[in-house]
């Protein structure tokens, strides 16, 4: 596992020399095993950044925080913001980098490798724990998860409490950094859409009542939007207000604003929502899974967006975040690409 | 009106109250969530903190207020749809969640009482059950007001002894549905109250998390309103809608027509819940909104729940069940913020 004392040494030094504004990383939350963001602005302060397999937040999404903070500052600070990415992370950069929603040198990127493994996922542990509550989670070096937890260790397989998508990760390690600490090495995945296979393998009648089901618990917190690095719009389709709104707009053009999707949580809006979702971020979404991480109702959201994960790849050939040079699937096209789905 | 109800009784007192809609706590997956049962064998009551509170069933996500049409000469025709007589029994109410219940009672029954919200709450009994060991690890009430052997609020109070129930009938609603098994309760022995007393006193010092002074914050929270405070803890905020959406006290709604056919004209009007998390929330039809950023939106929900009710109402607006901070995504510690409240500045 990477050292954590690296990681305050390059947070220390690009604070320090004033290369940029804040370091965005993770620091232990005041309440149980958790971290929560931290956002580190004096480079006294970067003992509060930690590292271990509890890290599990996709911090990609403050940068899209920043962007707007800065559009609305009338002198804002134009030094890079640093942040702490792992591989799914880094790939979400890359895709804001590719849909030219921030410029490389708005981001000082320090990227962590996973190194063969991952991050927890917190519903697993907690599993494990029978209601116990964890202190510490390491990694040994033999690949087990030590739990520390009221006083008592437990060693765990990592594949028992890995986060699903760690399970399927085809890049570990960072795709993009200014520093990279660890080593670029990952498992062999034999499978990388193995969580699909049940899925795919029911009839559409289960897989509407599976759907039903699921999408039925919804509350419309729109928690998996707002986890989102990708879910960055201004104005979203599935909001009753236009937010492009200004002192000019005509009473006919805010009467003539589509509602698209109704405010209500039942079944038919609640479906158009998350396909809405699903589809805009088919070719974008690098399976960091923090909409199902978030999600207060556990809905399993990830299975919609790797589905899609998978058409794109079977289709177009196309891996979702790991060339900022190469253009987006959905904005592109190439003459091979296969035509046989429109119909 | 005390008695006692053994545990394996507890099924037939169930069966006779099957009349009625019944709610409990099940268990979907992880989370444990309010549904209705239809058998007592159905009803769990070892149940961790539930997702939503039993606030979805007397203030539900979705609520019709009428139905329009346009009917004869172009004259609208308005069928309004109270909530139909479907009287109801939740089980296995937290006492946190039957106090924040006497939180929104005040908001829908103040100067304008709110049909739809008194209509379900007036047919919905509860059954509650003492927290003899915290559902969640992040049970405050001690600290706001609240207990978790209170019955504020409820009906009927449930303290589990072991193989038996200390039963409490809080109200005539209470005494009524214990009228319909009245063979299967017995009158509590001396050695029973001990027990409960005991069972009480214990289950306070098992929570473990606290806010210190709490009222030095209402206050403190006064000369807050421009601090940079807000900006600095906003930082990590998503603005999603957890922390009010499974807030048991958090009552805020929108109102929408929403049309089912253009030609003829035919709808609903609809009342949906809503949260100051948002930033549609209070955007102006001119385009302007006075609560632009995540820090003016997270201050607002402070500053309501330990500030403005706190000098309408005299009470807090939090009950301290814990779920905003188990459920944020971020880790953003109600607790944490209110301590840091107390000592800014000093």
């Amino acid at each position: 596992m990477v050292n954590v004392e690296d990681l305050r040494k390059e947070a220390k030094r690009i604070l320090k020399e004033e290369k940029v504004k804040y370091v965005i990383g993770y620091e232990r939350g005041q309440n149980g095993l958790m971290p929560k963001p931290a956002f580190i602005k004096d480079p006294d302060d970067v003992d509060r950044l930690i590292w271990d397999p509890t890290c599990i937040h996709n911090l990609a999404k403050f940068l899209v925080d920043e962007k707007k903070r800065k559009a609305r500052d009338k002198k804002p600070d134009e030094r890079p913001v640093g942040i702490v990415v792992k591989g799914c992370d880094s790939r979400a950069i890359v895709v804001l980098l590719q849909e030219k929603y921030i410029d490389r040198e708005d981001v000082h990127i320090i990227g962590i490798s996973c190194e063969n493994n991952g991050v927890i996922d917190e519903k697993k542990v907690t599993k494990k724990l029978k209601g116990k509550r964890a202190e510490s989670i390491e990694l040994d070096e033999k690949g087990n998860f030590a739990i520390t937890a009221q006083g008592e260790t437990v060693k765990v397989p990592a594949d028992e409490l890995l986060a699903d998508r760690c399970l399927e990760c085809r890049a570990n390690y960072p795709v993009i950094y200014d520093l990279l600490l660890g080593d670029k090495k990952k498992k062999n995945i034999d499978a990388p859409f193995k969580s699909l296979e049940k899925m795919e393998s029911l009839s559409s009648k289960e897989k509407w009542a599976f759907w039903d089901e699921q999408l039925t618990k919804c509350i419309r917190c729109y928690a998996c939007r707002s986890a989102c690095p990708m879910c960055y719009c201004d104005e979203c389709v599935v909001d009753t207000i236009n937010f492009a709104v200004t002192a000019d707009t005509t009473a006919s053009e805010k009467a003539g604003k589509i509602k698209w999707v109704e405010k209500s949580p039942v079944p038919s809006e609640n479906f158009v929502y998350h396909m809405v979702r699903a589809m805009h971020l088919a070719g974008r979404c690098i399976d960091c899974g923090e909409c199902e991480r978030v999600c207060p109702m556990n809905i399993p959201l990830r299975f919609l967006n790797k589905k899609l994960e998978k058409e794109a790849k079977e289709l177009f050939g196309y891996d979702a975040g790991f060339d900022p040079d190469e253009p987006s699937l959905v904005s592109s096209f190439k003459d091979e690409d296969p035509e046989d789905f429109i119909r | 009106m005390d008695k006692i109800l053994l545990k394996k009784a507890f099924p037939q007192w169930v069966k006779k109250l099957q009349s009625y809609r019944l709610y409990a706590p099940k268990k979907d997956g992880d989370i444990w969530t309010y549904e209705t049962v239809t058998t007592p064998e159905e009803i769990d009551l070892e149940f961790l903190t539930t997702a939503l509170s039993p606030k979805k069933i007397i203030f539900p996500q979705r609520e019709i207020y009428f139905a329009f049409e346009k009917g004869e000469e172009n004259k609208p025709d308005i069928q309004e749809s109270l909530p139909a007589d479907d009287p109801a029994i939740v089980f296995g109410v937290r006492p946190c969640d039957a106090k924040a219940l006497t939180l929104t009672d005040l908001v829908f029954g103040g100067d304008f009482e709110d049909a739809y919200y008194w209509k379900r709450r007036k047919q919905t009994y509860l059954v509650g059950l003492s927290c003899n060991t915290p559902p969640s690890t992040n049970c405050f009430c001690l600290s706001v007001n609240a207990s978790p052997h209170s019955a504020e609020g409820l009906d009927i109070f449930l303290t589990d002894l072991g193989d038996k129930y200390y039963v409490q009938s809080m109200t005539k609603n209470g005494n009524k549905l214990l009228d319909l098994a009245k063979g299967l309760f017995a009158q509590p022995k001396p050695g029973d109250k001990k027990d409960l007393k005991n069972i009480q006193a214990e289950s306070e010092n098992k929570i473990k998390r606290q806010i210190k002074d709490l009222k030095k914050i209402p206050p403190k929270l006064k000369g807050m309103w421009d601090s940079a405070f807000w900006d600095e803890e906003a930082m990590s905020c998503l603005r999603c809608g957890i922390c009010t959406y499974m807030c048991p006290t958090c009552h805020c709604f929108d109102i929408n027509d929403e049309v089912l056919s253009s030609f003829p004209l035919k709808g609903q009007r609809v009342r949906t819940w809503d949260t100051c998390q948002f930033p549609d929330f209070t955007m102006h039809s001119s385009g302007h909104n006075p609560r632009p950023d995540k820090a003016s939106r997270l201050r607002q929900r402070i500053m309501h729940k330990f500030q403005y009710f706190v000098e309408k109402y005299a009470n807090y607006q939090c009950t301290g069940c814990g779920r905003c901070i188990t459920n944020c995504p971020v880790g953003i510690d109600i607790i944490q913020v209110l301590d840091k409240v107390r000592d800014y500045g000093s």
